[in-house]
């Protein structure tokens, strides 16, 4: 009798052990180490290279995209599918079984609320992304609960890829409306509510958030796609690296984001961790204030250019890792990604000659970079002031982390161009299109392209040609001209690094934006 | 007594109004704050459509004198990042600074001022030559210096104590060593010349003359009077304390009103950075109120109001 029950309470202890065993997998939870967190989270206000970790995890979008390929790939997320129904105006489906993580089902409505909010928005902090994106979006309609439409003012090329951003995510009206004040209307204070208790429609809900310190993600169980394999992420601020890699190393945390080049080489020499990374879709880049007198020639902007030996800087700085592009493309640019001709070049000796023709008198010239904001940016800075004094160009580096790209007196400073989406619209076109970021704050006044009554003119040939054989046509118009224009030049594609300990299985994906952290389904397993 | 105490707090007040000013000033004076939120390529007319939603296109008169409106109205701001009220952000994360100098002046006091009698007995001996020597070493190596040599040794290296956050009370030995060591140094070189200074004095004589005994001399005579000095520095190191903890929560990511101090400063948070150092202040003035009232309670001939 005793052994009986004795054999009984082993063999349960035996069930219960593999039943832990066999959901352990599934319960993994794992901690990341950030050099920075937002202070919210709202993707419809957000395209920081901080923020855009957060919001793959917690939200969906209409249109969703392969991460793991990199040229797009556009398949159905919460629309089931999408059609044409007239040139301006796109039809989605709806999911039927998608619930917010406070238990509210999605409907049209949401959808509606949620892409209007960015269209037409009432709320300050929204304008930004809505001028930058959704310029041409007209209006979103409900047909019923489950379909909605799309009007664009001009036809489109790019609709499917604009409701594919992280921008146009789906967050919860009834939810935000009723969050302060009156619950029928969304007023500012509702956006700023939200944005600390966020809800989304995600794999992962947010249960924990301390602005810009910690984040808790776990998994949501009544999520409508394939559940993620880990149960709970935890990502707090490390700002500082030397700490970041000693947590890391230290088992504090699983993950750190981060990892300069030259700390590789520290974090592979330990066992127990490893190094993932890839060339993140954004560019380093230095441009000029063509309206600065001194920069006003633009041979003298194209002779700086010409004397940037990009391929040094990437030897020296990166180890070679990064990309040194041939104009302002990325493959994640898909059709329009074509790498057969360049408008890059290192020529010092055309570069003196240019100099020659212009009458450089020897005036330095004031660059202004920070110290840290871009990894690898100060010493770039310097090797870029070391490389123009041979051609002639005298540099004074003007280290300040003030932003001032705006500034009247502005010479040269160092900048990024991120990817937003995947399109030239999504980075060339915030910059630098005649509605983007340098021609709005006046550092640049366009020189009008030969051919052309404006360079607004190209530009919408380009942007609202639907053929994408003139799409390609007209956008390598744009380079020649922009490259002769010089207001700007590239200098390559950074390789940005991970830390992780072995058993983590996560690498950053060549289909998202730069920076972003996918926890979803088959992104990321722990080995126990 | 209660005259004393309103004097000290119209001055305090008065203090307060200057610091803020000068904050107020100084935040605008070294950078835009616009220039700071979304700095990669803001299109102009959202730009200027978040300017005045910030209230950052009204003069700054003008929003100078909103500002102490509503400081009136019990309004410190709303934070331009957070967009949260600034209140809530410092009351989240007050405790965790208040414990991280508590306890880094408290283990200062209980190390420094045994250190320094000691240091002062043996002043020409091996001993208070060694602890003077250390002294100096630990009040010239900055804590920064410090924290990052303790995160090498004792987490990189031997993996012993978590490197940063403040979950646990293991998360709290570096963090306060690295603040407590430079006050450990100047309180205990303090301690021991205060020390010293006293017991050259003609009561000392007197005392021993009397008969009483080295022990009562040492402690009754000499640290009782010692203390006056002691507890002066101690009050003008809490500012240090205070300016220290923003570096050091910084190094070990201590979730403290350092580490938005300084996202404030670096962000140019205007109504963060405001209050902010409002708060800092009213710290060390309180502090400083505290230290004048512990005069009078150590010292009878300190009287109030003289």
């Amino acid at each position: 009798m005793k052994g009986t029950k004795r054999k009984a309470f082993f063999a349960g202890v035996c069930t219960a052990a593999m039943m832990v065993l066999s959901t352990m997998a599934g319960a993994a939870e794992i901690t990341i180490g950030a050099a920075n967190m937002r202070e919210y989270v709202d993707p419809g206000r957000d395209h920081s290279n901080v923020g855009s970790m957060q919001y793959i995890n917690t939200f969906n979008t209409l249109i969703g995209k392969d991460p793991t390929k990199i040229e797009p790939e556009f398949r159905p997320e919460i629309a089931e599918s999408w059609e044409m129904v007239s040139p301006t105006t796109m039809e989605l489906k709806l999911r039927k079984d998608v619930v917010f993580h406070n238990g509210d089902p999605m409907t049209a409505d949401d959808v509606v609320f949620s892409l209007e909010r960015v269209f037409h928005p009432t709320y300050a902090p929204y304008v930004s992304i809505s001028k930058e994106y959704f310029d041409n979006m007209d209006r979103a309609e409900k047909i019923d609960d489950y379909t909605v439409r799309v009007h664009t003012k001009k036809p489109d090329p790019i609709i499917v890829t604009l409701l594919n951003v992280s921008e146009s995510m789906i967050v919860p009206e009834k939810y935000i409306k009723g969050l302060t004040g009156d619950p029928d209307v969304a007023e500012d204070s509702d956006y700023d509510a939200f944005a600390l208790a966020p809800v989304g429609t995600g794999p992962f809900m947010i249960t924990e958030f301390i602005a810009g310190q910690k984040l808790v993600w776990e998994r949501f169980d009544a999520y409508w796609g394939d559940k993620p394999d880990i149960a709970k992420a935890t990502v707090t601020r490390i700002n500082e690296m030397a700490a970041r890699i000693t947590a890391l190393k230290n088992g504090e945390v699983d993950i750190i984001t981060n990892v300069p080049p030259d700390q590789i080489a520290t974090i592979e020499r330990d066992s127990n961790l490893k190094v993932e990374g890839m060339q993140t879709p954004i560019f380093h880049l230095v441009f000029f204030n063509t309206n600065n007198p001194k920069m006003a020639d633009k041979r003298f902007r194209q002779a700086l250019a010409l004397g940037i030996d990009r391929n040094l800087l990437n030897e020296a700085l990166w180890y070679g890792k990064a990309r040194v592009p041939e104009y302002h493309t990325f493959p994640q640019f898909g059709e329009l990604y074509d790498p057969s001709w360049s408008t890059i070049e290192y020529n010092p000796e055309k570069a003196k000659r240019l100099l020659q023709e212009v009458g450089y008198d020897g005036t330095p010239l004031r660059f202004d970079t920070s110290a840290t904001y871009y990894t690898n940016g100060f010493l770039a800075a310097q090797a870029i002031k070391e490389m123009w004094a041979q051609i002639g160009v005298t540099v004074n580096l003007n280290v300040d982390d003030r932003w001032t790209g705006s500034d009247g007196d502005m010479e040269v400073r160092n900048w990024s161009n991120p990817l937003y989406f995947p399109d030239p619209v999504g980075s060339y076109g915030t910059m630098w299109s005649p509605t983007g970021a340098r021609i709005t704050a006046n550092s640049w006044t366009p020189a009008k392209p030969e051919g052309y009554a404006s360079y607004q003119e190209l530009w919408d040939k380009f942007r609202f040609s639907m053929d994408i054989n003139d799409r390609k046509k007209y956008y390598r118009e744009i380079m020649e001209y922009v490259a002769d224009e010089a207001p700007y030049s590239l200098l390559y594609q950074p390789y940005e690094s991970y830390g992780l300990r072995k058993d983590v299985n996560w690498k950053p994906l060549p289909g998202h934006i730069p920076y972003v952290l996918d926890f979803r389904k088959g992104n990321i397993t722990v080995n126990l | 007594m209660a005259g004393y105490i309103g004097s000290k707090v119209v001055k305090a007040l008065i203090t307060l109004w200057l610091i803020f000013t000068v904050a107020f000033l100084a935040a605008r004076i070294s950078g835009d704050a616009m220039d700071f939120i979304m700095p990669e390529g803001m299109n102009e007319e959202a730009r200027e459509a978040m300017t005045s939603y910030l209230g950052l296109d009204k003069s700054w008169l003008e929003q100078y004198w909103l500002y102490v409106r509503n400081v009136f109205h019990g309004d410190l701001g709303t934070s331009f990042h957070f967009r949260q009220p600034v209140i809530d952000l410092y009351t989240q994360r007050f405790i965790p600074t208040l414990t991280l100098c508590g306890l880094a002046m408290l283990l200062s006091m209980a190390i420094s001022i045994p250190l320094g009698v000691i240091a002062a007995l043996k002043k020409n001996r091996p001993a208070g030559f060694l602890i003077q020597s250390a002294a100096f070493l630990g009040y010239a190596v900055p804590n920064f210096v410090l924290a990052i040599l303790l995160i090498l040794v004792f987490s990189f290296h031997l993996g012993w104590l978590p490197s940063s956050g403040s979950d646990t009370m293991m998360h709290y030995i570096m963090p306060v060593t690295a603040l407590a060591c430079t006050l450990i140094a100047s309180l205990t070189r303090f301690s021991r010349s205060a020390l010293l200074d006293v017991l050259s004095q003609d009561y000392i004589r007197t005392a021993r003359a009397k008969g009483v005994g080295n022990f009562s001399v040492l402690t009754v005579h000499g640290l009782r009077n010692a203390m006056i000095t002691i507890v002066t520095v101690l009050g003008l190191q809490v500012a240090a304390l205070v300016s220290g903890s923003v570096v050091i929560e910084n190094v070990f990511s201590w979730p403290g009103i350092g580490e938005l101090l300084v996202f404030a400063a670096i962000k140019r948070d205007y109504p963060l950075l405001q209050t902010g150092v409002i708060l800092v202040g009213t710290i060390v003035i309180f502090i400083n109120f505290i230290v004048d009232v512990v005069y009078v309670l150590i010292d009878p001939r300190i009287q109030p109001g003289s």
